[in-house]
């Protein structure tokens, strides 16, 4: 059971504590949402939020009265006056609740002593000065009070005629809550005595009364007179000598007293003095000062007279001036009052004035500066970022930054106010460009609105943060960071960032050399800035394959270079490189793709697929690659030049590095004439055969043709368009990289030629290619035949199965390629031929594909009959044939379905026998 | 001088195929965040109210849609792992509104597994955490010299409470509590 007695006993130190501040105005909604940050399963970081709960308060009511009496025998003040004379008792009422109340007054009559007093009146004392002054005499039953806000208010008395020396009457002021009724005052008795002697008023003002600020000084003054029934007497105070009439003030604590007082009596001598103990006093000379209270500490005015030297009707008056320190807190309350001490002619008396309060109000200052010295006056330095910030007064500086970079200027803002405030942050000045922002003390979170609320005197860090751009240059930049009280707009500090210089942040230099020649160091930099992008010339060494000469490679062939790019950014950051090349004079004719691929293990193969640049390479990383340069197989001889080149991508405004080479085409002599030929002639007979003089070179060729007339004296001529014939042929020119002529060759073949005579001409192309040469070769072989049969077979090939032709004269065929070859057989006589079988065997390398036939200029009801063995025929063409297999095809004339001596060919009948095969 | 970028056919295609799927990717997620609530939060107040009966105080808990000054209110967080999966990292916060002050020792550690997760406290608005006493550094002119002292941060001064859980598992619920006095 102990732990709810705990709770409660922290309840009521809470209230306790909580009823010294405001408390929470009524109407107010307090609001709440909870939130929660996670990671779900995938690794996301998530974040939600609640339900908003929302609680409304309530009013409060409470007030206080002072000064207390708790009851008749201890009245909390006492006034002292003639018979029939008016007595003033001084109250405050303070709303201590949550909200605007009305408190009802009243006063209660005492029972407890010799008199009621008469006349009795309460009113408002709107200066607080004690007393009542015009304009305060309209009585008053209650006072509103808006929460927080406190009342003086007067209570008038007068002692009736009738009552005798040292009779007095207790009066009791109430106060009860229009709010709520319940909440009373009751405790606030007060006595006023009838005094045939004398009787001495005193009051207190201060001025201003109410709200003061920190550094403004506070006017207080003492007054009063004696209103009593005889003059007034002395009395001795220690330290001081003779008697006197002391009028004492205890210097509030905190508040201090620099300038002499001021003040008059209308009787005896005035002298200003002063306690350190507030009992023993001495006389108050400007050495003294200042007086700064602390609960002890007094001064006073000493009106020193002997006898009864203070007349009824006498007055005094006395005045000082206190300041709030500078550093006061809000909300401070400063109460003061005073006594006064004199001699009635029987005894010591002491008359205590009312009090005055004067609160603190809240007062708003800010000041930012360096980082550590939000007031200024700040020396060293510190680091950020790697950059060293000097601290001098009011700014900070840097000396050189690198573009590119970011720096930071911290700094320290001071809640220079005496309450507690928030601040408005912000900057000027920012160069065009630059990316700037303010951050938190982690440097790292942005500042979005006012930071804050910082308590009064408490530090706050921050720090503006730049990203300066890439390729900015220049000197001196300033920015002004300000922090502006939201509190009072009106206050506001400035300090000042500068960078005094921008450095070149970005340098990187490419190297390397030719695949197999190491060390590929070529244009690397020998003093850390020649031969790199700081090296504005615009010559560079060459990357040569040995000494001084450059890679040679034939046209199609790959030159592969070993290539380095370095990151030597003095700014210490890391970059991204494009790999470039630049070309120069033959690069375009010459080269067909020039690919870049890492080469980390530095083995000269690529280590993956193309790339276009280095991805990040930190400080001083050097990063391995290869630049394989295909050449086309059309280039043509002699230099192809270019540049490699790179380029960092941080920074657009940093030259690229580049390194020249040069790989020089070697001169591929290469011509071709092709097909060799065959035919059959009978004789006396002419023959015509065409080749094709290609030339393969990468550079023009000039040809000649010429064949060595075979064997037998037959008559060889030679025609560059089959009409005008020569024994030779030259100046052929030929274009580089398939420049072609076709070549039309005749044979003349004399009478008297024997069946079966075979004569080869072998035809020779000798050409002059740059400075060399190169020679093809073909033939024709012609033989005899005595018949009038005469066969030719010519072939073209495909594309694949496409109808694209390869090749007109099927000279080239690739796998997969189809061919057709044409055999024609003509009865070129005069006499039918008989039992005509025109065979075709399948050509090594190649499967059937399918044969067709086609017969002109035979008699009517003639059919085409194919055959695999040349003795079963079918008027169906084969659909296969093995390896080695031949198709025979025949034309049946006597419709007996077979090819024999009864089926004849006609003078001038064709047979035309198509067979397409597929290169395997 | 003419200035040409490498680029080869192959590498344009390895280039572009994770883009694409990158840019895929990127409109499944939102899709995927915009479906059920997967930490379901129920954040209640009740205003905790002394009892004495027969000389024995107890405490009774009323609904709080009206409070006053100096009175209790309890804060209960209820938080829920809506899910199949267990969540990592989570970091369960009760604000401690402006208009009430945090009532030292109110908020009960959690007991999660074999252990127990105590709260942690934030003054600056819930920018930084700490467990009590959190400290200050505060910098003022005493005797013309300027000083830096640590003071303690009051528990009045509280902003935030929050409660770090390493894992919350599938369906798992959670209960949290704190007090505070209102203002």
């Amino acid at each position: 059971m102990k732990k709810p007695v705990g709770i409660i006993g922290v309840l009521l130190s809470l209230w306790f504590s909580l009823a010294l501040a405001a408390p929470t105005p009524a109407g107010t909604s307090i609001q709440n949402q909870a939130s929660a940050t996670y990671v779900d399963s995938a690794g996301q970081p998530r974040s939600t939020t609640s339900n908003l709960v929302v609680t409304v308060v309530q009013q409060v009511y409470s007030f206080t009265i002072t000064p207390n009496g708790a009851n008749e025998a201890s009245p909390g003040q006492t006034r002292s006056g003639l018979p029939g004379s008016q007595v003033l008792f001084n109250y405050q009422v303070t709303n201590t609740g949550n909200g605007t109340d009305t408190i009802n007054l009243a006063t209660v009559q005492g029972t407890a002593d010799n008199f009621d007093l008469t006349g009795v009146q309460i009113f408002l004392d709107a200066n607080c000065n004690g007393n009542l002054d015009a304009g305060e005499t309209t009585p008053i039953t209650g006072v509103t009070l808006n929460m927080g806000n406190s009342a003086c208010l007067i209570v008038r008395a007068t002692l009736p005629t009738s009552a005798t020396n040292g009779q007095y009457g207790n009066l009791n002021l109430t106060g009860t809550s229009v709010g709520n009724p319940n909440v009373k005052d009751n405790d606030n008795w007060a006595r006023a005595t009838a005094t045939t002697a004398a009787a001495l008023t005193a009051f207190k003002s201060a001025s201003p009364s109410g709200n003061v600020t920190p550094g403004s000084t506070i006017t207080y003054t003492v007054s009063g007179a004696n209103t009593g029934g005889g003059a007034a007497y002395g009395v001795s105070v220690t330290g001081l000598s003779g008697t006197g009439i002391l009028v004492a003030d205890t210097i509030p604590s905190g508040l201090s007293v620099s300038s002499m007082p001021t003040g008059s009596a209308g009787a005896g001598t005035v002298s200003f003095v002063y306690s350190t103990d507030g009992s023993s006093w001495s006389p108050l000379g400007s050495s003294n000062l200042p007086l700064t209270g602390n609960g002890t500490v007094a001064i006073g005015l000493f009106i020193s007279g002997s006898g009864a030297f203070f007349p009824q009707g006498a007055s005094y008056t006395f005045s000082f001036g206190a300041t709030v320190p500078t550093g006061a807190a809000s909300g401070t309350l400063y109460t003061n009052s005073a006594t006064v001490r004199f001699n009635d002619g029987t005894a010591p008396q002491t008359v205590t004035t009312n009090s005055t309060t004067n609160t603190v109000g809240a007062g708003y200052n800010v000041a930012v500066g360096p980082y550590g010295f939000p007031t200024a006056g700040a020396s060293g330095t510190y680091t950020a970022l790697g950059y060293t910030v000097t601290r001098s007064g009011d700014a900070q500086s840097i000396a050189s930054v690198y573009d590119g970079t970011t720096v930071i200027f911290r700094h320290t803002l001071r809640n220079t106010g005496n309450a507690a405030d928030s601040f408005t942050l912000g900057f000027s000045g920012a160069p065009t460009g630059w990316s700037c922002g303010l951050v938190a003390d982690d440097l790292t979170t942005p500042i979005s609105g006012p930071v804050g609320p910082v308590a009064a005197g408490a530090d706050y860090n921050f720090a503006l943060k730049c990203q300066v751009p890439a390729g900015a240059t220049g000197n001196s930049f300033t920015l002004t960071v300000t922090a502006t009280s939201v509190g009072d707009p009106g206050k506001t500090d400035p300090t000042t960032d500068t960078v005094t210089a921008l450095a070149d942040g970005f340098r990187l230099d490419l190297y390397g050399g030719v695949n197999g020649y190491g060390p590929y160091t070529q244009s690397q930099t020998q003093n850390g800035t020649n031969y790199t992008s700081d090296d504005l010339s615009t010559s560079r060494p060459p990357i040569y394959q040995n000494g001084t000469v450059y890679p040679s490679a034939n046209p199609g062939a790959q030159v592969v270079y070993r290539l380095r790019v370095k990151n030597l950014n003095p700014s210490g950051q890391a970059d991204n490189y494009t790999l470039l090349v630049q070309p120069g004079s033959g690069y375009a004719a010459a080269v067909d793709s020039l690919l870049f691929y890492p080469d980390a293990n530095d083995d000269g193969l690529p280590d993956g697929p193309p790339i276009s640049s280095t991805g990040l390479l930190g400080a001083n990383g050097e990063f391995k690659y290869l630049a394989v340069v295909t050449l086309k197989n059309t280039a043509p001889p002699g230099p192809a030049g270019f540049s490699f080149a790179a380029q960092s991508s941080q920074s657009g405004a940093e030259p690229k590095d580049f390194a020249p080479t040069q790989i020089n085409v070697n001169t591929l002599a290469q011509v071709s004439l092709i097909p060799d030929r065959s035919g059959t002639v009978t004789s006396p007979g002419t023959i015509q055969y065409t080749h094709t003089l290609t030339n393969s070179s990468n550079t023009g060729a000039t040809c000649t043709v010429s064949g060595n007339g075979g064997s037998y004296g037959w008559t060889y001529q030679y025609s560059l368009d089959g009409t005008t014939w020569a024994p030779s042929l030259i100046g052929i020119s030929l274009t580089p990289n398939g420049g072609n002529q076709t070549i039309y060759v005749r044979v003349l073949v004399p009478a008297g030629e024997p069946i079966g005579r075979t004569d080869v001409n072998t035809l020779t192309a000798s050409c002059d290619v740059g400075s060399t040469s190169a020679s093809a070769t073909a033939s024709e072989t012609t033989t005899v035949v005595g018949g009038d049969l005469r066969l030719s077979k010519s072939a073209v090939s495909y594309v694949g199965t496409s109808a694209t032709v390869r090749s007109s004269d099927g000279s080239q065929a690739y796998p997969g390629d189809t061919l057709v070859y044409t055999v024609l057989a003509e009865n070129i006589g005069t006499a039918d031929l008989k039992a005509v079988k025109v065979a075709d065997p399948l050509p090594g390398y190649t499967g059937f594909v399918s044969v067709s036939a086609t017969a002109t200029g035979f008699p009517a009801g003639a059919t085409v009959l194919y055959s695999t063995d040349g003795t079963t025929w079918s008027t169906a063409a084969p659909t296969s044939l093995p390896a080695g297999g031949t198709v025979y095809v025949g034309v049946n004339t006597n419709g007996d379905g077979t090819i024999d001596g009864n089926d004849v060919m006609p003078p001038g009948a064709k047979i035309t026998l198509t067979f397409k095969v597929q290169v395997q | 001088m003419n200035e040409i970028l490498v680029w080869g056919s192959k590498s344009r295609e390895r280039t572009w195929r994770p883009a694409i799927i990158g840019l895929a990717l990127g409109l499944l997620i939102p899709a995927l965040a915009q479906g059920a609530e997967v930490v379901k939060l129920t954040l209640n107040s009740v205003l905790v109210v002394q009892e004495s009966k027969n000389g024995q105080v107890s405490e009774a808990f009323q609904p709080a849609l009206a409070v006053k000054p100096g009175e209790i209110l309890e804060w209960r967080l209820e938080a829920e792992n809506a899910t199949d999966r267990p969540l990592r990292q989570v970091a369960l916060v009760i604000p401690i509104p402006k208009e009430t002050a945090y009532l030292e020792g109110s908020a009960p550690a959690l007991p999660w597994g074999g252990v127990r997760i105590l709260p942690q406290f934030s003054y600056d608005g819930g920018k930084t955490y700490g467990l009590p006493p959190l400290k200050r550094r505060v910098r003022s002119v005493e005797n013309g010299q300027e000083v830096e002292r640590e003071v303690e941060v009051r528990p009045a001064e509280y902003t935030h409470a929050r409660w770090l859980l390493p894992e919350l598992g599938p369906k798992a619920k959670v209960l949290l509590k704190l007090r505070t006095t209102v203002r």
